[in-house]
C-alpha cells in the first residue's frame, strides 16, 4: 500500500454474543479505515474504543509470542495480533476458536483447557529429589538443547486444536499440542520417564492413535512447530511399545 | 459472594509469582495463585534475551563470579540500588539458573572448539575450552564486563515461564485465572488477602490468606509507546498504594529500551546488540562509538536510549510520517545465527515489518520498557507498611535495580526474588504472626466498598469516557515524562494528570453490565493507573538530578550529595490528587562499592560527603586483606549471608574451582 | 449477604513432581490397554496390503491389453495350473476369501474413525468447509470413497467368490458388457484408485516414512506421487475396461461362451 493511495474501508464481520445471552451468537459488521501496517490487534482495539465498547477479545503481548489471541480468521485459526489486514480481503470474518469453552464474542478459555491437558499428560520434568543448585549443572549436548527448544516453542495458542477435525469431533482427544508436549519431554534427558510411562499417557485413541493425520495442526501452527513429524515419530515409538 | 481461604495468596502468575508459590507449596502450605490471564501468557514470556547469572563458563565468561556481577549491577543502577540486595541476588542467581536447568529449561549450551562471533562490528574467532562443552552458554549484554547472560535462543522468558508454570502444575497449585485483585483486605497494619473480581462473570469474592504476595509485574501501559504487554497496567502496585500504608519506591525510575520496532513498539532483544548488532542512523553511520567510545552499543540501556534520542534530535534519524527512527543492523550476524539464536526477532520482523533481518536493517526507536519502581519491600520481600504483605518481581522495589536495570537482570530477579519470598512467606506462615485472624466485618466491608465502587461506575451518570482518559494519560506520559525530562514539562504533566484523575471520578459507561464488560475494566483500571502515573511524574519532578534512567535536562548531573536516596510514594487518603512523597537515604558508609563513575555515560557526579571516607575505608580493607579468599574480603566489606534463606546458602560451584 | 466458604481444597501432603518415585508412575495407570495401538497398526497394515494387492491386481487385469492369451495365462496361473497340473478355481475362491477378510477387517477398523453420530458429522463437515485445508479434505474423500467401497467391493468380490472359474477374456468381457457390470466397475475403479493412493500417501505421513531431511519438501513430493498414482491407475483401468467393453460388444452374440486358448486364433482376429 503506498502512502497516498486511498486507504481501504475494511469490513470486520465479528461473531458477537455471550453464553448467557438468550439469543444465539450472530455476525455483526464493523467498519474501519485501514492504516499502514494495521494488524487485527489495532483494528479490534479501534472498534472497541470507538464503536463496540463491550466487544470481548484477548490480547496480551500483541507480538505473537504469548498465544492469547488465537481466533478463527477467515475460516482459519491464527494469531490475530500478528495478522496484517493487508494480507486479507476487505471483508474479514472473525470468530472465536472452537473446541475451547466460549466466554463471549472472540474470547475463549484456552487456559482451562491447557491446564487440564497439562495435568492429564503430566507435562513437567519428572525427576527424583530436589535440584542440586550449588553444583555444576549436568552437561547437555548443544544440539540436544536446541532440539528440545524447537518443541518447547509452543505458545499454547490452541490453533492446532481448533484446526484439527479430530479434536473438534472428539472432545477427549489430546490434540497435536498434547502430543508435541509428550514428544518434548520424551526428548529431554532430564525427564526420567520411559516409553512405557508415555504410553500410559498417550497410547490410546484419545492420544496418538486417535490422530487421523489431518495435518491441519501442522499447517496452522503459528510457531511452525514440526507437529507432523513429531506425531509420526511418537506413533512409531508408541506402536513399538505396544508390540513389546 | 464467596470467601476463599488459603495459607498463601499469590497475586500474579508470572515468573516471580509462580516461583514464590512453588517455594511455599514445597514447604507444605496451601497456595492459590490469581492471574489476569493463564500464567503462561504472563509477560515474563516476552523476555527474549536472557537471564544473568555468573556461571563463568566458556571463553568469554571465564573469570566471572558474584563479585563481577555485583559491580556491574551496582554501576548499572547508578548507585541507586540496595547493595545488600544486589549481593543476595548475585549469590542466588546461579542457583536459580541451575534449578531451572533441572526443571527443564533448554538453556543453550557451549560447543567446545573454535567458533566465530561478532564483537564490536568485527568477526572474531574464540575458542571454547573442552571442559566447558555442554555447559550453559552465555551471551554478551549491555553494561556487563563478562558474557553472563544465559539464554534459550531468544525465547528465554518463554522457556523459563513454561518450566516454572509446569512446576506449579506438578505441585498441584491451583491458579485462578481471569481473576483480578481489586483491593487488599487489611486491618491494623496486617494484610489478610484481597477482594478479587472474576473478569468473566464480574463477580466479586474475598480471598483470605495468612500471607499475601503481589507479583503483578510492571506498569508500562501508563505509557503510550511501550514494549510491555497490554495487561501490564500495574494494578497490583496500585492496590498496594491504595491501602494508604504501603509505599511505592522510586516510581520515577522508568527504563526505556533502545530497540523496539518502529512504529509498533514491539521489542527486539538486547541480545541483537549483545551478539554483535550495530545501531546506524539515516546515513547508515554507526553513531554509538562517537558518543560512548568505551561500551558503544553495549552501554547500559538508559545511556543508549538517551544517545539515540539525542542523535535523532540532532536530525540524524530516518524521518517518516509517524516520526523518526534509527536502524538496528544485524545483517552482519548472518542468516544462520539469526535462524538459530534470534528466531523470535526474525519472526517479529517478518510478521510486523515484512522484512528479513538477515538482509534488511530493522527500524527501531526507544520505548518504555521496565519499571524499576514498585512496592517497596525489605531484603526478604516483606512490604513496608503492612505485615503479611509481600511483593516480588517487577511489581516490587526490592531495590536490586536502583535507577537502571541491566538487561537480563530482571528475569533473574523474578526467579531469585521468588525463591526468597517463597521461603520468607513459609517462615511467616509458620510463625506466630502467621495466624489468620480477621473479623468478618472487615471482609464484608472491603467487599461492600468495592461492590459499591463498581456499581457506581456501571450506573454512573458522569460524562467522562474511560478509554479517552486512558489515551490522554498515555500521551502525557510518553510526551512529558519520557527519556529526557524537564521541570516545566513535568510540572504540566503533573497538573494534567491530576485533572485527569479528578475527571476519572466521573466516568460513564456505554455498556451497563457487570459481566464480560471490557469498558468497565478500563474504567476502574484507569482510575488506579492515573495514581501510578502521578507517582512517576511527581517523583520525577521532585528529583532534581539525573540518575540512571531518570534524566533531567535541567539537572544533568548525578547528585549524590542531595539525592542518594530512594523516593517513597504513599497515597494516604482516597480523595488525594497527589501522592505524598518521602525519602529514604542510602547509607554510603555501608556500601561495598561506594559511588563512582559507572564506566560509561557521564562522569560529573556531585559526590556525597561520605563517599571519600568510604572509598578510603574500602581501599584500606582491601589492602589489608590482599591475598585472602574473595568471599572473606566481601564479607568483611559488607556481610549479607544473614539475608540468605538456609536452602540457598553455600558456594556456587564453577568449572575452575579448586577441589 | 450470603457467604459460601470454600477451602482451597488441597490435602496437606500433595506429592510434588519430584517426590513421586518413578516406579510409581506407570503403576498408577497400569493396565493401559495395548489394543488401540494394535488396531491402529492393523488398520494401516490392512490398508497397505489392500493397496499393494490392488497394484498387482491392476496389472494382472490389464494383461488383457497384451493379449487374450496373456490374461488367460494369468487367470489360470491363479488357479494353480502351473503347480498342480490342472486348474482348481476354488484356489481363487480362497484368495478372494482372504482378501475379503482383510477388506472387512480394514473396513471395520476404519469405520471406528467415522463420525460417531450426526453431531460429529456436522461438526466435521463445517470444519472442513471453513478451514479449506487440503489434507483435511483428503480425509473427507477417504471417508466417502471408503463408504462407497464398502458396497462396490462387496458386489465385485461376491462375483469373484461365487464364480471363480468364470475369469477369462470372454468370461470377464461378457460379465462387464452383457452382464451390465461396467458401470459398477467404472465406479469401483474411480473410487478405489482415489482411496488407495490417498491411503498410501496418508500412510506415509502417518508413520513418518520417507520424511528425509526436509519433511515439507517430501510431503510435497508425496502429494505429487499420490496424484500421479491415481492418474496412472485410473488411466490404465479405463483403457483396460474399454478393452473389456469392446471385447464384450464383439463377443455379445456369443455371450457365455468360454475362452479356449487353443481356439484363440478364431476369436483374436
Ligand atoms: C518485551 C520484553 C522483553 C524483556 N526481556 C527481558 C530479558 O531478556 N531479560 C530480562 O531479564 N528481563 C526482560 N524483560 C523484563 C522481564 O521480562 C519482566 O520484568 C519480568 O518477566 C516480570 O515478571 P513478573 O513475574 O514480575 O511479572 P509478569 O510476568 O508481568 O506477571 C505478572 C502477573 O500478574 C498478573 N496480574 C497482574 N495484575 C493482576 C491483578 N490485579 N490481579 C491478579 N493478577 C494480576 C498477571 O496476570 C501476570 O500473571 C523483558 C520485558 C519485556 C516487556
Ligand atoms: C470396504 C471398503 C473400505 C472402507 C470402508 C475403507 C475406509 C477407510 C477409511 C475411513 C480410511 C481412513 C482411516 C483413517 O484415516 O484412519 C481408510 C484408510 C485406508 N484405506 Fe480404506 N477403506 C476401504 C477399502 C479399502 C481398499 C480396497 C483399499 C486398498 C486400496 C484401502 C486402502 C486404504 C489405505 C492404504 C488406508 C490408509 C490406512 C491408514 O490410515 O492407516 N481401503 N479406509
Ligand atoms: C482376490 C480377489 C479379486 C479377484 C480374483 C479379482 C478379479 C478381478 C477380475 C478378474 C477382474 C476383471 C473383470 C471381471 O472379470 O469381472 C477384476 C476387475 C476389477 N477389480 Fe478385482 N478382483 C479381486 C479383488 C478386487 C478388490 C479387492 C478390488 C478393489 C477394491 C478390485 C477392484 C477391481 C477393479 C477396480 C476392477 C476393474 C478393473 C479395470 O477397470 O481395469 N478387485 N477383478
Ligand atoms: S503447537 Fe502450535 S498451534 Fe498448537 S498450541 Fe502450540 S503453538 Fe499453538
Ligand atoms: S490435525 Fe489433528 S488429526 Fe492429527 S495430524 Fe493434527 S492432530
Ligand atoms: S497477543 Fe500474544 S500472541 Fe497475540
Amino acid at each position: 500500500m503506498t502512502a497516498n493511495a486511498t486507504p481501504r474501508r475494511l469490513e470486520l464481520r465479528i461473531l458477537r454474543g455471550t453464553p448467557m445471552a438468550p439469543s444465539p451468537p450472530q455476525f455483526e459488521s464493523y467498519f474501519v479505515e485501514e492504516a499502514e501496517g494495521m494488524t487485527l490487534f489495532l483494528a479490534l482495539n479501534e472498534i472497541r474504543s470507538q464503536q463496540a465498547p463491550s466487544l470481548q477479545f484477548d490480547f496480551v503481548c500483541r507480538a505473537g509470542i504469548c498465544g492469547s489471541c488465537g481466533m478463527v480468521i477467515d475460516g482459519r485459526p491464527g494469531l490475530a495480533c500478528r495478522t496484517l489486514t493487508r494480507d486479507h480481503g476487505s471483508v474479514i470474518t472473525l470468530a472465536p476458536l472452537p473446541v475451547f469453552e466460549w466466554l463471549g464474542d472472540l474470547s475463549v478459555n484456552t487456559g482451562k483447557w491447557m491446564r487440564g491437558m497439562a495435568e492429564r499428560l503430566e507435562t513437567w520434568i519428572h525427576t527424583t529429589g530436589d535440584p542440586d543448585r550449588l553444583s555444576l549443572e549436568a552437561p547437555m549436548e548443544p544440539a540436544e538443547a536446541e532440539a528440545i527448544y524447537e518443541l518447547d516453542r509452543c505458545i499454547e495458542c490452541g490453533c492446532c486444536v481448533a484446526g484439527c477435525g479430530t479434536a473438534r469431533m472428539r472432545e477427549d482427544f489430546v490434540g497435536a499440542i498434547g502430543l508435541n508436549k509428550i514428544a518434548r519431554f520424551r526428548l529431554d534427558p532430564r525427564d526420567e520417564r520411559s516409553d512405557e510411562d508415555f504410553f500410559a499417557l498417550i497410547g490410546d485413541d484419545d492420544g496418538v492413535f486417535g490422530c487421523m493425520t489431518l495435518l491441519g495442526c501442522h499447517d496452522v501452527c503459528p510457531k511452525g512447530l514440526p507437529l507432523q513429524t513429531q506425531i509420526a515419530f511418537l506413533r512409531r515409538k508408541m506402536a513399538a511399545q505396544a508390540l513389546k | 459472594m464467596q470467601i476463599i481461604y488459603s495459607d498463601v495468596l499469590v497475586i500474579g502468575g508470572g515468573l516471580a509469582g509462580l516461583r514464590a508459590a512453588v517455594g511455599t507449596r514445597r514447604r507444605g502450605h496451601e497456595v492459590i495463585i490469581l492471574s489476569l490471564v493463564p500464567p503462561k501468557r504472563s509477560h515474563s514470556a516476552a523476555a527474549q534475551g536472557g537471564m544473568q547469572a555468573s556461571l563463568g563458563h566458556g571463553a568469554k565468561g571465564a573469570g566471572d563470579n558474584e563479585d563481577v556481577h555485583f559491580e556491574d549491577t551496582v554501576r548499572g543502577s547508578d548507585w541507586g540500588c540496595d547493595q545488600e540486595v544486589a549481593r543476595l541476588f548475585v549469590h542466588t542467581a546461579p542457583q536459580a539458573v541451575r534449578e531451572l536447568a533441572a526443571w527443564g529449561v533448554p538453556w543453550n549450551r557451549i560447543q567446545a572448539g573454535p567458533r566465530e562471533v561478532v564483537v564490536d562490528g568485527r568477526r572474531v574467532r574464540i575458542n571454547e575450552p573442552d571442559d566447558a562443552h555442554g555447559m550453559i552458554a552465555a551471551r554478551d549484554f549491555g553494561g556487563t564486563k563478562k558474557w553472563r547472560t544465559c539464554y534459550v535462543s531468544d525465547g528465554t522468558g518463554h522457556a523459563m515461564l513454561y518450566a516454572m508454570s509446569d512446576q506449579a502444575v506438578a505441585a498441584s497449585i491451583p491458579v485462578h485465572e481471569r481473576m483480578e485483585a481489586l483491593a487488599l483486605i487489611h486491618e491494623n497494619g496486617r494484610c489478610h488477602g484481597a477482594v478479587v473480581r472474576n473478569l468473566v462473570s464480574g463477580e466479586l469474592s474475598a480471598y483470605l490468606a495468612r500471607a499475601t504476595c503481589i507479583a503483578t509485574g510492571g506498569f508500562g501501559r501508563i505509557y503510550q509507546i511501550s514494549s510491555n504487554a497490554v495487561i501490564n497496567e500495574g494494578i497490583g502496585a496500585a492496590i498496594a498504594l491504595e491501602t494508604g500504608l504501603v509505599s511505592l519506591g522510586n516510581m520515577e525510575a522508568v527504563q526505556f529500551h533502545p530497540t523496539t520496532i518502529f512504529p509498533a513498539g514491539i521489542l527486539v532483544t538486547e541480545g541483537c546488540r549483545g551478539d554483535g548488532g550495530l545501531l546506524r542512523d539515516a546515513a547508515g553511520h554507526r553513531f554509538m562509538p562517537d558518543y560512548e567510545p568505551e561500551k558503544k552499543e553495549l552501554a547500559s540501556r538508559d545511556v543508549v536510549s538517551r544517545r539515540m534520542t539525542q542523535h535523532m534530535r540532532a536530525g540524524h534519524g530516518v524521518k517518516t510520517r509517524f516520526g523518526d527512527h534509527l536502524w538496528l543492523d544485524i545483517t552482519l550476524l548472518g542468516a544462520a545465527h539469526i535462524d538459530a539464536k534470534l528466531r523470535e526477532v526474525k519472526e517479529i520482523c517478518q510478521h510486523f515489518l515484512g522484512i528479513d533481518p538477515a538482509r534488511d536493517f530493522i527500524p527501531v526507536r526507544p520505548a518504555q520498557h521496565y519499571s524499576m519502581g514498585g512496592i517497596r519491600t525489605d531484603a526478604h520481600g516483606h512490604a513496608r507498611g503492612l505485615r503479611g504483605l509481600f511483593a516480588c518481581g517487577e511489581a516490587a522495589c526490592w531495590d536490586l535495580h536502583g535507577f537502571n536495570r541491566l538487561g537480563g537482570n530482571s528475569v533473574a530477579e523474578t526467579v531469585v526474588a521468588g525463591m526468597i519470598v517463597g521461603e520468607t512467606m513459609a517462615d511467616f506462615v509458620e510463625s506466630g504472626e502467621g495466624d489468620l485472624q480477621v473479623s468478618t466485618a472487615v471482609v464484608r466491608e472491603a467487599l461492600a466498598q468495592e461492590e459499591a465502587h463498581l456499581a457506581g461506575l456501571v450506573e454512573g451518570r458522569g460524562e467522562e469516557d474511560a478509554s479517552a482518559l486512558m489515551a490522554a494519560m498515555q500521551t502525557i506520559m510518553t510526551e512529558k515524562v519520557a527519556i529526557f525530562r524537564r521541570g516545566d514539562l513535568l510540572e504540566s504533566a503533573v497538573e494534567e494528570l491530576r485533572s485527569l484523575l479528578i475527571r476519572s471520578r466521573q466516568i460513564s459507561l456505554r455498556t451497563r453490565r457487570h459481566a464480560g464488560n471490557p469498558e468497565l475494566v478500563t474504567a476502574y483500571r484507569v482510575q488506579k493507573m492515573l495514581k501510578l502515573a502521578l507517582c512517576v511524574a511527581y517523583g520525577a519532578l521532585e528529583r532534581t538530578e539525573s540518575r540512571g534512567a531518570h534524566y533531567r535536562e535541567d539537572f544533568p548531573r548525578r547528585d549524590d550529595a542531595q539525592w542518594l536516596k530512594r523516593t517513597l510514594a504513599t497515597w494516604p487518603r482516597a480523595d488525594d490528587t497527589l501522592p505524598t512523597l518521602s525519602y529514604e537515604a542510602l547509607d554510603v558508609s555501608r556500601m561495598e562499592l561506594p559511588p563512582g563513575w559507572r564506566g560509561y555515560g557521564a562522569r560529573d557526579a556531585i559526590d556525597h560527603p561520605d563517599t571519600s571516607a568510604r572509598v578510603a575505608e574500602v581501599a584500606a580493607l582491601r589492602d589489608r586483606l590482599a591475598g585472602v579468599d574473595r568471599h572473606a574480603i566481601q564479607s568483611a566489606l559488607m556481610p549479607f549471608s544473614h539475608l540468605v534463606p538456609p536452602p540457598f546458602r553455600g558456594r556456587n560451584a564453577r568449572l575452575g574451582d579448586q577441589p | 449477604m450470603d457467604q459460601t466458604v470454600v477451602r482451597a481444597g488441597l490435602p496437606q501432603a500433595v506429592p510434588q513432581a519430584s517426590d513421586i518415585p518413578r516406579e510409581k508412575l506407570p503403576a498408577r495407570r497400569a493396565g493401559r490397554s495395548r489394543w488401540p495401538a494394535r488396531l491402529d497398526l492393523l488398520q494401516s497394515a490392512s490398508g497397505l496390503f489392500l493397496a499393494l494387492f490392488l497394484v498387482a491386481h491392476m496389472f494382472f487385469v490389464s494383461s488383457i491389453l497384451i493379449s487374450h492369451e496373456a490374461f488367460y495365462t494369468v487367470a489360470r496361473f491363479f488357479e494353480g495350473v502351473y503347480f498342480l497340473g490342472k486348474p482348481y478355481p476354488w484356489l481363487v475362491s480362497c484368495v478372494v476369501g482372504g482378501v475379503l477378510t482383510i477388506l472387512v477387517l480394514h473396513a471395520w477398523l476404519a469405520m471406528r474413525k467415522f463420525p460417531a453420530n450426526f453431531r460429529q458429522y456436522r461438526t466435521f463437515a463445517n470444519h472442513r468447509r471453513s478451514l479449506r485445508h487440503r489434507d483435511t479434505g483428503l480425509w473427507w474423500i477417504q471417508l466417502w470413497t471408503g463408504f462407497a467401497l464398502f458396497f462396490l467391493t462387496t458386489a465385485h468380490l461376491y462375483g469373484m467368490l461365487s464364480q471363480p472359474e468364470l475369469i477369462g477374456p470372454f468370461e470377464s468381457a461378457d460379465r462387464i458388457w452383457t452382464g451390465n457390470l461396467w458401470p459398477l466397475y467404472l465406479l469401483l475403479l474411480l473410487t478405489v484408485e482415489i482411496h488407495g493412493s490417498i491411503g498410501l500417501y496418508r500412510l506415509a505421513l502417518k508413520w513418518g516414512w520417507l520424511e528425509g531431511r526436509d519433511p515439507a519438501a517430501s510431503r510435497r513430493r508425496l502429494r505429487w506421487a499420490k496424484t500421479g498414482m491415481s492418474v496412472f491407475f485410473i488411466s490404465l483401468g479405463l483403457v483396460t475396461l474399454l478393452a473389456y467393453v469392446q471385447l464384450g460388444i464383439a463377443h455379445a452374440d456369443r455371450a457365455g461362451e468360454r475362452y479356449v486358448p487353443a481356439a484363440s486364433t478364431s476369436s483374436a482376429d
